[in-house]
């Protein structure tokens, strides 16, 4: 039976008194009422809400929402030598920003960066918790490099660092570790520095289950490349990148997949039925046992309350898809 | 002649009060009507201000509006108003859902316009979100096309600036933040806000922030209206070098302070940029701006760049002897 996951993030508030206690504490941090310790104790607590969430909504394996990321660049950027962050651009076609990483001097992991946010997360976990980092490529391709010269290379030097954080990540338990490389989806181009990259972080996995995922767009000039890199599982858009159906419908799949289902950016109901219907007809080109069903890509575009209903329709999909046989 | 003239892009912050009377009212604890009246009495505070300080031409400051694609949806018919979503930081929004046929219900901004404009012989911009940033900004649940979207705000927004034109607006301003979304969909913008902007008398002003500005470069010029709004501090100034090479077929409002940061720029940094923006442009066809809304700042932060600003601008005048 196909298995259910998230992609990353998830919404840090919703509509609810409760549920707006991060929003709280950060405004009140703003105003020196509370302390940098008191909001990490605030950040804890949504951190715990939305793990049980997910898991209550019936998703296998969750994230921690990366509710203590400020954005999906500066978050990991900023923990590494050689960088300063900057101001704020849009990230890609959505409507929310990130505040740019501006390399300054050469780049070099010096301590683990999410490790101590995974512990706690799988430590509030009834379910496993996958680890998430933001791929080099997609991190090179954004940042404003005022050092290497060209993409290439600053993408070759995210990748030594990240090698080591997946190092970290493995060592300290993270059975399952998740690169983000939406940059493929929105330029093909961009393959060639994930296909450089991407070996360096798997060779540093150890027993971790590695997964790939892109997401913004399809992928289908580069499907059966990606499919050829060194990742374990392989997570695509099927939303944005419907496209992407018909190429593994014609060439299958001979690693497990993350089937983005689910509408992410759009609060339009989904219909599991045609989604199961949709995903049952892959039964003979993907091994859907060992596959997973997930929301197009992260969960934080929409309101909480809706990110709940999607989870809901991911998990009635799932249950509907049913054994692969 | 006129020019170095100062402006605003058009949000202000909420003063206190006003913060706590939005809490209560969206609890129920206080009335429309009562909300109302302190959204007056914020816009006309913040006239006075901006009368004080000597900006030539001033905005109402948005003080009744929550989000700028929010309040535009929810005066026109076929939407509805979403849960909270995040926009950067600690900002949130309530995005509009397309439920339906977008219709028009009647004029939106303009008894702002008219309230702020009777307050002050200065010119009070017409302020309009645009049509692409409406259709970016909203989840559709209906019309099942981008174009289409766009399209339809665009008609219904053409009224709106009929409206204000009426009204007396001598300057319609069309905000289009969401416009270097998608660089394939630039013709559309121009498009759209080409159906927001035609057969206006009003001068036409175009607003964005927070795109790769070199890579939609080339649709400046394209763009149908007489003046375009740019944030340049956050951005680092990198245009400038461009706009050498590639001289803008219009006016330019250039932004000189940084909304996103605590930090109130002093007067000799703001005149160091309107010195640099005065080495690529003629005086007479440059404003002076902050980059973008300063709705996010304190109103302390915000009054104290607005001063620095109109400082800088005024300082800059007498030293190239613009009267």
């Amino acid at each position: 039976m196909v298995h259910t996951t998230v992609v990353g993030n998830y919404p840090r508030i919703g509509d609810t008194h409760e549920e707006q206690k991060l929003r709280r504490a950060i405004a009140r941090l703003d105003k020196g009422e509370i302390t940098e310790a008191d909001l990490r104790e605030v950040e804890r607590e949504v951190v715990r809400d939305v793990v049980r969430e997910q898991a209550a909504a019936g998703i296998e394996l969750v994230t921690d929402g990366q509710i203590t990321w400020y954005d999906s660049q500066s978050h990991i950027a900023r923990g590494l030598r050689g960088i300063e962050i900057d101001g704020l651009v849009r990230y890609f076609d959505t409507n929310t920003y990130y505040r740019q990483p501006v390399v300054k001097a050469a780049v070099a992991w010096e301590r683990p960066i999410l490790v101590d946010e995974w512990r706690y997360a799988r430590d509030q976990s009834s379910v496993p918790v996958k680890a998430v980092l933001t791929g080099p490529a997609t991190l090179a391709a954004l940042a404003n490099d005022g050092h290497y010269g060209t993409r290439e290379a600053l993408a070759a030097a995210f990748a030594k660092a990240l090698a080591q954080e997946i190092s970290a990540l493995a060592k300290a338990g993270a059975a399952h570790i998740q690169i983000d490389e939406p940059i493929v989806a929105q330029k093909p181009d961009a393959f060639e520095t994930v296909k450089e990259t991407f070996p360096v972080l798997a060779a540093a996995k150890g027993k971790a289950t590695l997964t790939l995922f892109t997401y913004f767009g399809d992928v289908t000039e580069v499907y059966r490349d990606l499919l050829k890199l060194p990742a374990d599982v392989l997570g695509l858009d099927l939303v944005e990148g419907a496209k992407t159906w018909d190429r593994i419908a014609k060439h299958g799949a001979d690693k497990p997949l993350v089937l983005g289902v689910v509408d992410a950016r759009n609060t339009r109901a989904d219909d599991p039925s045609a989604i199961a219907k949709r995903v049952r007809e892959l039964r003979h080109s993907v091994d859907l046992d060992d596959s997973y069903v997930s929301p197009s890509n992260g969960l934080e575009f929409l309101p909480r309350a809706k990110a709940r209903e999607k989870l809901a329709t991911l998990a009635k999909a799932a249950s509907l898809i049913g054994g692969a046989t | 002649m006129s020019a170095l003239l100062t402006t605003s892009v058009g949000s202000f912050p909420k003063p206190d009060y006003l913060l706590k009377a939005r809490a209560k009212a969206s609890k129920g604890d206080l009335s429309a009507v009562q909300l109302h009246e302190l959204e007056k009495k914020a816009t006309l505070d913040w006239i006075a201000f901006q009368e004080d300080i000597g900006i030539d031409i001033p905005v109402d400051g948005e003080q009744y509006r929550g989000d700028m694609a929010t309040y535009f949806a929810e005066n026109i018919g076929g939407t509805e108003i979403s849960g909270l979503v995040r926009s950067y930081g600690n900002r949130y929004y309530k995005k509009p859902i397309i439920t339906g046929e977008l219709s028009r219900r009647g004029p939106i901004s303009v008894e702002w316009f008219k309230f702020a404009q009777a307050r002050t012989k200065k010119p009070v911009k017409g302020m309009i979100t645009g049509p692409y940033t409406m259709m970016d900004w909203s989840f559709d649940e209906h019309y099942g096309s981008r174009q289409a979207v766009a399209m339809a705000f665009a008609k219904l927004l053409h009224q709106e600036a009929r409206d204000l034109e009426a009204a007396g607006a001598k300057i319609v301003q069309i905000d289009e933040p969401a416009l270097a979304t998608r660089y394939d969909e630039l013709p559309l913008v121009v498009k759209a806000v080409g159906e927001v902007a035609k057969g206006l008398k009003a001068k036409t002003i175009l607003h964005t922030c927070y795109g790769n500005y070199l890579e939609i470069f080339p649709y400046f010029n394209r763009l149908p209206v007489d003046q375009l709004l740019l944030e340049m501090s956050n951005s680092g100034f990198d245009l400038l070098d461009r706009f050498k090479r590639e001289p803008l077929k219009k006016e330019l409002s250039f932004g000189v302070v940084d909304v996103h940061s605590h930090v109130i720029e002093t007067e000799a940094q703001v005149r160091e940029r309107i010195e640099k923006a005065l080495t690529v442009f003629q005086p007479q066809k440059l404003w002076i701006s902050p980059d973008c809304g300063l709705k996010a700042r304190s109103v302390e932060e915000a009054q104290g760049k607005l001063r620095s600003m109109v400082a800088a601008a005024r300082a800059a005048k007498k030293a190239h002897g613009i009267v």
